[in-house]
């Protein structure tokens, strides 16, 4: 049955049990959790006990768990990673306290394309085909390049494991009519094998503030379409192809100048991933990899006359072959591999289409000199036309006490290439009247605002002539892994150092009163912290996780300012301004100290029924600076620490049908000035049926 | 999910932080007997016309330290219009409706709090007005105000003390407190803009120091 085998594939690390299945599945997962895989850390199978990098799995079990249907819903309920509010309203991930333009999101293992000024909306990912989601924390460039910075994301879709025709089909119906229908069909056959997955989703939005006349989220509804096929030629020759539609509309309103102007959003993504795996004798594998992906975003608005206002378009391809050969060699592994990138974007505001080619190599050594002993080495080399070439090595020990205890330690390099938008944006505020260029493009584009007079000066010392750089890190994580019995401990310390980030800059003063700014490498900033996971298992019937993290984040020349005695505030009272002390200085906006969730599992095999209660408490974090230094300081004002609690109860009836039902943010927590996409208490159910 | 958002207005971070610049508190200046006194100049107007990528234009409002008043001759030392403040001193920028400069009025711009700039800057540092050159910079880390590209708000930045010899070769200092009408703690989208708020010290003899 379809349950049976999730649970089978993989249980879930954090997670606290399984889902309730029965006495007889219980048991088959006592092993299981010992012997969980990952692909990601390494690009081979590894156990996670062992390996020498931060890791957490997601499984099936615990998104169907969760009761949630998206990507970005399932991660915010992990330990360390947080949704932030992004620019232009997108929710993006943090992790380890950087941003979502430096996390790599990866579907089977190739990268997912179509970003919002550096932020991927999680959102939309249908977790509907999802075995399990991998996560590795910290830098990993050394295997996957740019944008591997804080860490990388790779959601493993299902596979069909077993022979003749299976599947499950289900419905979820929430508030606000949102509704989530997903089907799965698995057929296999031997040697040949296939799926399709199909997800479609809707929903009314919702409204924070009712006195306005837009909503805060406007209704939308998409459709996901993923037919895979596997052909197993022989024992050694493997090969699978996959492709991948999404479409999404959106409502689309807005008010400027008290005309309301209406129109709507479209995403349209596709992709097409081959790979074939072909065993050269039992110690050499090679993979060939062929992925091809493309972004697609429009949208208009149109005036109370029907003329057309606004319009925006955004067209994003990736062309990417690699290969791969990984030798055994004794207990150890050697893994190589080569590849190609081809990437254009054509948007609004570009002058024109914009490509760019380049090459990587990697290569990574998996060494057991003693049983208790595993070392990790590796090293990338990316070359691109665009900026300096990099090199990303990478170093990671793990060893292991006993049986119960290992520690680990892991020191890498990430970087994150300048994007387009960074290189080659040229766009003029219409209302306003300010211009943002791109690095590459800021050159010229000042020269021909010069010769149509439209610039006052140029800023003194602001030069385009050497290559905007890479934002690069320095990553280092010292943890342990402890698991014996009935509990399990992780910890983790964390440490990065980020230079060169890009920011924009005034470039030049316009005739206007208005400025040009462009983007430069200008900040240094660093992160470190503590994270924390635990799950303890009472007994079958009853489990509690525990998760915690702490965090600083704070950028150096800041300190270095508050150290001079530069940095001050505006008394709120007094209007007048007063001197910012080095304690004083709180961090980078939008982190919290103090993140932690506790969850708890209690099933009740007699009823078939379990219960799950989640708790998520975030302390305060500063949104904006209020007292006009731009620094955020104890003075500012914050956005108040708070607490969501999550429940849920699902039923296994008639052997296969399974029935769930709960209520998100049960205790209706808004804060709608502070926290726009935080929805308020969402009821939901589902009905699940499997074949 | 995705936020309605005015996406029309591309968002920027105006400014970021202050980074080195010529620090004066720490110098122990030699006790006055006279207590100078600070004086606060509420709501003056600073009206404009144009902008928003228009050309500005109007009248610029003209201050005057010594008398603690707008003044309409030649005495003043610095005027307004919007966000930009021009001092008596130097040569035309370049503006529409500009006031030819018939003083000698310069300014020294200083991080500090206002009480705690005691001595009169460098003679070096003062700037005078030029042509395509503000004595206030509109931009960077010396202009005098940040600009919210969310919510739109103009706001003083904290910490910026500005030394103004005046058009007669005396010296005043000034800090911005507000750009709103009646200074408002938080300014919103209902706050009227373009009225000044802000203390300043007038040393009506030559000392060099406050």
């Amino acid at each position: 049955m379809f349950l049976n085998r999730i649970l089978k594939i993989g249980f879930p690390l954090l997670s606290l049990a399984c889902y309730s299945q029965g006495q007889q599945s219980i048991d088959s997962l006592k092993q299981e959790h010992l012997d969980e895989v990952v692909v990601t850390a390494t690009r081979t199978k590894r156990l996670i006990a062992t390996l020498p990098l931060p890791t957490h799995v997601i499984s099936a079990a615990t998104i169907e768990k969760a009761g949630v249907t998206r990507l970005d819903e399932i991660l915010a309920q992990q330990t360390g990673l947080h949704l932030t509010s992004d620019f232009g309203g997108v929710e993006g991930l943090q992790m380890q306290g950087l941003d979502a333009a430096y996390i790599l999101i990866l579907m089977d293992g190739v990268p997912l394309v179509g970003r919002s000024a550096g932020t991927f909306d999680l959102s939309r990912i249908s977790v509907g085909n999802i075995d399990r989601i991998e996560i590795v924390k910290g830098a990993s460039s050394s295997l996957y390049g740019s944008e591997a910075l804080a860490g990388v994301i790779n959601i493993i879709t299902k596979k069909p494991t077993r022979n003749n025709a299976s599947g499950n089909g289900s419905f979820r119906y929430a508030s606000w009519n949102t509704n989530d229908v997903n089907l799965n069909f698995n057929w296999k056959k031997e040697k040949i094998s296939a799926t399709l997955f199909t997800n479609y989703f809707s929903s009314n939005g919702y409204d924070l503030d009712p006195n306005t006349e837009l909503k805060t989220v406007e209704p939308y509804q998409n459709t996901t379409i993923q037919p895979r096929v596997f052909w197993d030629f022989s024992k050694n020759v493997k090969f699978t192809f996959g492709t991948r539609f999404y479409n999404q509309l959106q409502e689309y309103k807005t008010i400027i100048n008290a005309i309301n102007y209406a129109g709507n959003a479209t995403i349209l993504e596709w992709d097409l991933h081959s790979k074939l795996e072909q065993k050269w004798g039992s110690n050499v594998q090679v993979d060939y990899e062929l992925y091809a992906t493309n972004y697609k975003n429009n949208s208009f608005l149109n005036s109370p006359e029907n003329i057309l206002f606004e319009q925006n378009y955004y067209n994003q391809w990736l062309y990417r072959p690699e290969i791969r050969a990984l030798f055994n060699w004794k207990k150890n592994k050697i893994i190589a591999g080569a590849g190609f990138n081809h990437e254009s974007l054509d948007r609004t505001y570009f002058a024109t289409k914009v490509a760019v080619q380049s090459q990587y190599v990697f290569s990574q050594l998996d060494f057991n000199p003693t049983e208790k002993v595993n070392f990790l080495l590796g090293i990338r080399y990316d070359n691109n036309s665009q900026f300096a070439s990099q090199w990303s090595p990478k170093f990671a020990v793990n060893y292991k006490v006993n049986p119960s205890l290992s520690f680990k330690t892991s020191i890498g390099y990430g970087f994150k290439a300048p994007d387009f938008r960074q290189l080659y944006f040229d766009f003029t505020n219409s209302s306003v009247g300010y211009t943002v260029l791109g690095y590459n493009v800021a050159e010229s584009q000042l020269n021909v605002l010069e010769k149509q007079g439209q610039l006052l000066n140029r800023i003194p010392g602001i030069s385009f002539e050497n290559p905007l750089e890479p934002e690069s890190s320095v990553n280092l994580n010292l943890g342990s892994f402890y698991q014996k019995e009935k509990l399990k401990v992780e910890t983790n310390f964390f440490y990065n150092s980020i230079s060169n980030l890009i920011d924009t800059r005034v470039a030049a003063q316009k005739n206007n009163g208005q400025n040009v700014f462009s983007y430069f490498n200008v900040d240094q900033i660093f992160t470190y912290g503590l994270e924390f996971n635990s799950t303890h298992k009472y007994s079958k019937q009853f489990n509690v996780s525990f998760g915690y993290q702490y965090l600083i984040a704070k950028d150096e020349s800041v300190i270095k300012a508050v150290e001079k005695g530069t940095v001050y505030a505006r008394d709120p009272v007094t209007l007048e301004s007063f001197q910012i002390k080095k304690a004083d200085y709180f961090g980078l906006f939008n982190r919290s100290k103090n993140t932690a969730n506790l969850k708890f599992y209690y099933a009740v095999p007699k009823l078939k029924t379990d219960f799950n209660l989640q708790v998520f408490y975030k302390s305060k974090y500063g949104l904006w600076d209020s007292n006009n230094n731009q620094v955020l300081d104890k003075y500012d004002d914050f956005v108040n620490a708070f607490t969501t609690i999550n429940i849920s109860a699902s039923k296994k009836m008639l052997q296969k049908f399974t029935l769930q039902a709960g209520v998100n943010n049960l205790f209706d927590f808004t804060n709608p000035q502070e926290i726009s996409t935080l929805s308020g208490r969402l009821f939901f159910t589902r009905l699940q049926f499997n074949f | 999910m995705k936020n309605t958002f005015s996406t029309s207005f591309f968002t920027i971070a105006v400014m970021a932080i202050f980074t080195t610049f010529i620090s004066c508190d720490k110098d122990d200046a030699p006790q006055k007997v006279v207590v100078l006194e600070t004086k606060t100049v509420s709501n003056l107007p600073a009206p404009q016309t144009g902008g928003q990528g228009q050309p500005e234009g109007g009248p610029f409002t003209k201050f005057s330290f010594s008398q603690n008043a707008v003044v309409t001759n030649d005495v003043w030392d610095i005027a307004f219009r919007g966000t930009k403040i021009i001092v008596n001193g130097g040569s035309l920028i370049g503006l529409k409706e500009e006031p030819s400069r018939k003083g000698v009025a310069a300014v020294s711009i200083v991080t500090g709090s206002l009480s705690s700039i005691t001595a009169i800057p460098a003679a070096n540092t003062f700037i005078q007005d030029g042509d395509k050159t503000y004595s206030f910079p509109t931009s960077g880390i010396n202009s005098w105000y940040d600009y919210n590209a969310t919510s739109h708000i103009i706001s003083a930045k904290a910490g910026k003390v500005y030394v103004v010899k005046t058009h007669d070769g005396k010296y005043a200092k000034f800090e911005i407190l507000s750009y709103y009408k009646d200074a408002p703690t938080s300014p919103d989208g209902t706050s009227i803009s373009r009225f000044y708020t802000f203390k300043f010290v007038y040393q009506n003899n030559s000392s060099i120091s406050f």
